[in-house]
């Protein structure tokens, strides 16, 4: 999987990225003007009031004192569970819409975090909801809760669906665990989660057939259809109408495939009017390559250049099958990319100076947000060996072109070097005026991990810290 | 994950405080005990017509006496949900000679989760001839079945209330709550009636 030789990644003997590696925009790119937080908590207090609002109906249904036996109380436990259950199933599909407005106000990265754990919050409100309304009904009517829950499967309209749904859920919640994730292919994996729609489906009618807030016509069961429709119409828009307006407009090609280092290459795409593509950089598109092996998959890559007009290009480390395939495309092939998102951008920086730090190949967000950075920013770039370095001659640009203090921690996490430099004292020792950055963290996991806890350490308030992790 | 486990957390409390809350012994509880006694319709409250002599059941239910019955809609505030009303002084037949005539007499309204039981009574002489349910609870699923089930096994003229004249019935399997607040109603009823 990995390379021998430099010259052997990408068919074409070409190294490494432009001489220089000089930005490529007739003018230099502007600082993008501040994005402050208001919007994503305006948006954050909505789904939080949606929320209290899903459960009102059962508050307003329920007369007071009337849960006396342990039974009744279940039950209504039961539905309230259900009407979380409900409402939060919603809000994970409503999460991963890619609906322009999250995408913006909220960050696929953000939305990615919410969304798991929304999703480990939903996983237990349904099975609290199935477990709850079994004991509640079997106590009601003194059966066994294997007993009831035959009956619910006969008796009962769409529950076959509903104990469908649950178990899919258990499925997808399952294999979201980290550990478990990692252990899947990412292919087989993202089939699998994808398969959670249907759990919108197979759920959809026993809410209304059983639910007893929502069986009967009125306020309520309107109020939850329209929830329903208005998030599966902005799945349609946004996962559907946007992209196609993009890719229509833009027509993305392939224009050449170059290697970075022995295990790393660039993919440079050219396209229609790229000069009013609105990328920042840091963000990143989900990338499907349309050829034969490939176009069925769709990946996140960050863009390693800040937008120019003329170009875009993706750095990306060769670590499986898909990233493999991508060191044969033709110049030519069609691309199909989603977005660009992310909020790991120099526009929702809170402060006017900026700590990158850099692990491996996630110099290529930050390779390209340092275009847009106000000067003075500070970078640690963190290297396993002297080869792993990428996009070394651009970095050096950017230091004079953009002023920015570059060190280079090469080596194993554990020698002492970088153990040193990436310790409290350490970033304090490089970066004095640390807490008053804001720091963007990019690389792999354990790096991030490490970092974040040596800043809190050291003193930077949670919100100075960006993360890059879009795990999807 | 932490912010997940918060999350379910801060479910499981507030789901548990939701429940304690509805859950606790409010005035219905008391409210429930006294057998109420709800206006019988041959003497409807002063603004109705009297006139009124024996309403079909169902169409003009003795909500018209007294206070209107709430409707089980889900807008409706939780304060204003009187599960049984009580009456502070109940106009009821008693004070009225037996008539060989057939008369009715409704029980109160007993509410359990699935909804709303009143029954209503049609007595020739003191004898029990008709059982009728002015309300029951319906909603999906198997509270339709089972108040199905109960309207079958006691009402109608040659029903179990009928044939007992007394509200001991046989409780209908799997409709046990459906069954006691039924013969909470009716048991009212019949006290009413002598």
């Amino acid at each position: 999987m990995t390379y021998q030789h430099t010259h052997a990644a990408g068919r074409r003997t070409g190294t490494s990225s432009r001489p220089g590696g000089r930005s490529a925009a007739p003018v230099p790119p502007q600082v993008p003007a501040r994005r402050g937080p208001g919007g994503r908590r305006l948006l954050a207090a909505l789904l939080v009031v949606g929320l209290l609002a899903s459960v009102l109906p059962w508050w307003l249904d329920t007369p007071a004192g009337s849960l006396r036996s342990t039974a009744a109380t279940l039950t209504a436990a039961g539905r309230i569970s259900g009407l979380v259950a409900g409402y939060l199933l919603l809000v994970q599909v409503l999460m991963m819409s890619r609906l322009p407005v999250l995408e913006r106000w909220i960050g696929g990265e953000q939305l990615a975090r919410w969304h798991r754990d929304v999703g480990a919050t939903l996983l237990v409100a349904v099975l609290a909801h199935l477990s709850l309304i079994l004991l509640g009904y079997a106590g009601l009517r003194d059966h066994s809760v294997l007993t009831e829950a035959g009956v619910l499967l006969r008796d009962y309209e769409d529950m076959l669906g509903a104990f469908l749904a649950t178990g899919i859920m258990v499925l997808v919640g399952f294999t979201s665990v980290r550990a478990i994730r990692t252990a899947l292919p990412y292919e087989l994996w993202h089939v699998l989660h994808l398969s959670s729609y249907l759990v919108l489906l197979l759920g959809f009618g026993h809410q209304f057939s059983n639910g007893a807030q929502l069986f009967q016509p009125g306020p309520v069961r309107t109020g939850w259809i329209a929830m329903y429709v208005l998030v599966v119409a902005a799945l349609g828009w946004g996962r559907v109408v946007v992209p196609l307006r993009f890719n229509l407009r833009h027509r993305l090609r392939v224009a050449d495939v170059v290697a970075e280092s022995p295990d790393t290459i660039s993919i440079y795409l050219t396209g229609a009017r790229l000069d009013r593509l609105a990328l920042l950089g840091g963000q990143f598109f989900r990338w499907r390559f349309l050829t034969p092996g490939c176009w069925w998959q769709s990946h996140p890559f960050s863009v390693s250049a800040a937008a120019n007009g003329r170009w875009l290009r993706l750095t990306v480390k060769v670590v499986g099958a898909h990233t493999a395939d991508l060191r044969d495309l033709d110049p030519g092939t069609r691309v199909w990319a989603e977005g660009p998102s992310g909020t790991f951008t120099a526009a929702h920086r809170t402060r006017e100076r900026a700590l990158l730090i850099a692990g491996g190949s996630g110099i290529t967000p930050i390779r390209a947000m340092l275009e847009e950075l106000p000067p003075g920013a500070a970078l640690i770039y963190r290297a396993r060996t002297p080869a792993d370095v990428l996009l070394g001659r651009e970095l050096d640009w950017l230091a004079q072109a953009r002023n920015t203090d570059i060190w280079y921690v090469i080596g194993s996490r554990d020698d002492p070097g970088p153990r040193q430099v990436m310790s409290p004292d350490g970033l304090r020792q490089l970066v004095p005026d640390l807490t008053a950055r804001d720091v963007y963290l990019c690389g792999p996991p354990g790096l991030v991990e490490q970092s974040v806890r040596a800043l809190r350490r050291a003193g930077v308030p949670r919100r100075q810290i960006h993360l890059a992790t879009f795990e999807l | 994950m932490r912010r997940a486990f918060l999350a379910i957390t801060g479910l499981a409390a507030s789901t548990t405080a939701l429940v304690v809350l509805k859950g606790s012994p409010g005035t219905s509880q008391v409210a429930q005990e006294v057998p109420a006694g709800q206006p019988v319709s041959p003497t409807p409250a002063g603004s109705a017509p009297p006139a009124a002599e024996s309403p079909a059941p169902g169409a003009t239910p003795t909500g018209v006496a007294g206070s209107p019955r709430p409707s089980r809609s889900a807008t409706k505030a939780p304060a204003s949900r009187p599960t049984t009303k009580a009456p502070a002084a109940p106009r009821t037949t008693t004070s009225k000679p037996p008539q060989p005539t057939t008369r009715r007499v409704t029980g109160p309204i007993v509410e359990n989760e699935y909804g709303n039981v009143q029954v209503q009574i049609v007595l020739s002489g003191n004898r029990i001839v008709e059982a009728l349910t002015l309300e029951l609870p319906s909603g999906p699923g198997e509270t339709e079945r089972h108040s199905d089930d109960v309207r079958r096994a006691y009402n109608g003229t040659s029903g179990q209330v009928v044939r007992n004249q007394s509200a001991d019935l046989d409780t209908v399997s799997g409709a046990t709550e459906t069954s006691a607040s039924y013969e909470q109603s009716l048991r009212a009823a019949i006290e009413q009636a002598r």
